[in-house]
């Protein structure tokens, strides 16, 4: 199996980091090699998550300094996965941040070769499943990010802003770059549960439906609910979306 | 309002002048050639200071010639479908594109060729084979 999801969206806030830890955790609680990357250049989260200090960055690797196996940290053990689970950070030192801002079209243009050679460095050291977690919204290193994956999960915060944003991405971005996309509703409103759901938007399905549960966020901090609660609605979900999709490829 | 009698009137006194400017002409003429040869003058030394050698620094701004992502979506759909590819498989023959994305070899040829010329991809021999490559500047 050699999987690479870009985890995207339109707007912010909407649960990609949140979907991508546990996402990434499930597949390899199940016993798959999963590698789950930082794309967010410019809002880094999981350094924050994984309480990480490491010595070499997302942001170093783009800029060839080294290879992609000696930015990954291992934490496996942690987590006591049978897969191996691997994490890259992107660097929030704003000075870091400041610089990846300045880049440009030439140096993005190196960036998208780069991490399509890391994700094939990742393949090649054994890892079945790629997660990018990126900044929503039309970032070059989102957009860098869905070139070099095989399919982008989009997650949706259930506000006609996000979607109407969503239509403009699958148009302008998805489709043109030929990927395979499905949709997440999360954090959604009401009685959600019993009202008809629909199967899918501009054509492209709906592998959940996830309501919004105060929990969720507090819990979120510092544990990976699939691990530490896999009973959760939550964690069910995940464990969904991961079943489907495996229908999906 | 001009009446019918002064539109009259005003062809006559032009048509009485033709006489003298017949006269005149080619002060008058001479003078406008002149004046629009000097224009022309000034217009030229302009030119000549917009064409003398750009400074590097503005030269290199004008480069940008880069295949980033944002260029790749502005490809029209089949040039666009072989730039992804040469992307995802990094340097490779026409023949190796053409197997990826199922279409001929000669079609791939030429939209790969089309991308050089664009400036995008950079093509380059080995042996006997022609391979081609995202263009890296600078
Ligand atoms: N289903 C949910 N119910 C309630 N809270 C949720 C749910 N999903 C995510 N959250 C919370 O919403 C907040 C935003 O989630 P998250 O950081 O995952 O979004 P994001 O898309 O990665 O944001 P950004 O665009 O800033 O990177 C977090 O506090 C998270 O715990
Ligand atoms: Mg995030």
């Amino acid at each position: 199996m050699a999987l690479c999801l870009a985890v995207h969206s339109s707007k912010g806030g909407s649960g990609k980091t949140s979907i991508s830890i546990n996402l990434a955790a499930a597949y390899a609680l199940e016993g798959k090699n999963v590698c789950l990357i930082d794309i967010d250049m410019r809002g880094p989260s999981l350094y924050t998550f994984f309480d990480a200090k490491p010595p070499l960055w997302i942001n170093d690797f783009l800029s060839k300094k080294c290879g992609m196996m000696d930015i990954v940290e291992d934490v496996s053990s942690r987590f006591q996965t049978s897969g191996k689970f691997f994490v890259a950070y992107a660097n929030p030192e704003i000075k870091e941040i400041r610089d990846f801002a300045c880049q440009d079209r030439s140096w993005q243009s190196k960036a998208l070769k780069t991490l399509i050679s890391g994700k094939k460095e990742l393949f090649a050291n054994g890892i079945d499943v790629v997660i990018f977690d990126t900044s929503p919204g039309v970032e070059y290193e989102s957009v860098n990010a869905v070139a070099a994956s095989d399919m982008v999960l989009v997650t949706h915060n259930s506000t006609n802003v996000s979607l109407n944003a969503i239509e403009q991405l699958i148009t302008g971005i998805y489709n043109p770059l030929s990927k395979k996309v499905a949709l997440i509703n999360n954090m959604c409103h009401g009685n959600i549960m019993n009202s008809i759901v629909e199967e899918e938007v501009f054509g492209i399905p709906i592998l959940e439906n996830i309501s919004c549960m105060c929990d969720v966020a507090v819990k979120s901090n510092n544990q990976v609910l699939v691990i530490s609660e896999p009973q959760h609605w939550f964690s069910r979900s995940i464990i969904n979306i991961k079943d489907k999709l495996e229908r999906f490829q | 309002m001009l009446s019918k009698h002064d539109i009259y009137e005003m062809g006559n006194r032009s048509k009485g002048r033709e006489t003298v400017a017949t006269v005149s002409i080619d002060s008058e003429v001479c003078e406008q050639i002149l004046q629009s040869l000097k224009e022309i003058n000034s217009k030229l030394d302009k030119l000549v200071v917009q064409t003398e050698p750009i400074p590097p620094k503005i030269k290199q701004l004008d480069i940008v010639d880069s295949m980033d992502v944002m260029t790749l979506l502005s490809l029209p759909d089949h040039l666009r479908t072989t730039a992804t590819t040469l992307f995802e498989i990094g340097p490779a023959t026409a023949e190796e594109i053409a197997t990826s994305t199922k279409k001929e070899r000669a079609v791939e040829s030429n939209y790969l060729n089309q991308l050089v010329r664009m400036d995008h991809v950079e093509k380059y021999r080995t042996g006997r084979k022609v391979y081609f490559q995202i263009k890296d500047n600078a």
